[in-house]
């Protein structure tokens, strides 16, 4: 699966799923949420092409690392501190190959993807400063 | 694909309707999903300068003082990124989405 959605996933029901004929390991990357003196995150997307592209990561990811199954769904909205923000899911015959693939798909995310965020604090908010590439 | 007909202007040249999309900080400077026409042949600088003009906290956040894009300002036409070098020579078409947009930051 590879989304953007406002909706929390249950990851327990990610990794069964994951798990495929030939699965010796499935990696899990989730972000959340940090405690950095904020009250709340909001997250934006371009959704149309951050969709595109996600999927293309997912692709390039599967051909490059020989994975079985990729999920990649990253939350919008607002989220409190302590909640998901991106899940990642990778499936591979064995774990060298499922550890590279997830780090290349969060790698090539922040990297690139449409995708920003705002700490919200009791005095306003900022924009998490991004990467100055394309 | 979001698209819309031809129209005319006064003099009955043909224009051409564009979307314009900012996103986070220029977003909230901006305004987003602004479908404007425009004369045909009009340049991408051209068409983001003019609308971003009108808030002149959004136009520093996207151009210097010179009137160049912000060497991290991000362009995308229909999807795909455009260069900022190549922005002052690429002709809006009838249809088009034109994006605009800080560094990015998900994950």
């Amino acid at each position: 699966m590879i989304a953007i959605q406002t909706n929390d996933v249950d990851i327990g029901a990610l990794i069964e799923t994951a798990k495929k004929k030939g699965t010796g390991a499935v990696v899990i990357f989730d972000g959340v949420v940090r405690d950095d003196d904020i009250t709340e995150m909001e997250l934006e997307a371009y959704e149309d092409v951050a969709i595109k592209e996600l999927e293309m990561i997912a692709r390039d990811a599967t051909e490059q690392f020989r994975l079985l199954h990729v999920d990649i769904i990253h939350r919008i909205g607002r989220l409190s501190v302590g909640e998901n923000i991106l899940i990642i899911v990778v499936s591979a015959g064995h774990r060298v190959e499922a550890y590279a693939g997830s780090r290349y798909i969060i790698e090539k995310i922040k990297k690139g993807v449409p995708i920003w965020k705002k700490e919200l604090t009791k005095d306003g908010g900022r924009w998490v400063p991004g990467q100055h590439s394309s | 694909m979001w698209w819309y007909d031809n129209k005319k202007n006064n003099t009955g040249e043909e224009e051409v309707t564009v979307k314009i999309r900012f996103f986070a900080r220029f977003r909230e400077l901006l305004g987003t999903d602004i479908v404007t026409d425009v004369a045909p042949g009009t340049m991408f600088t051209s068409l983001i300068t003019t609308v971003a003009k009108k808030n002149p906290e959004g136009y520093a956040a996207i151009f210097d003082e010179t009137g160049a894009f912000h060497e991290f300002v991000i362009l995308m036409r229909n999807g795909k990124r455009i260069d900022i070098a190549d922005a002052d020579k690429t002709v809006i078409a009838d249809g088009d989405e034109i994006a605009v947009f800080p560094p990015v930051a998900g994950g």
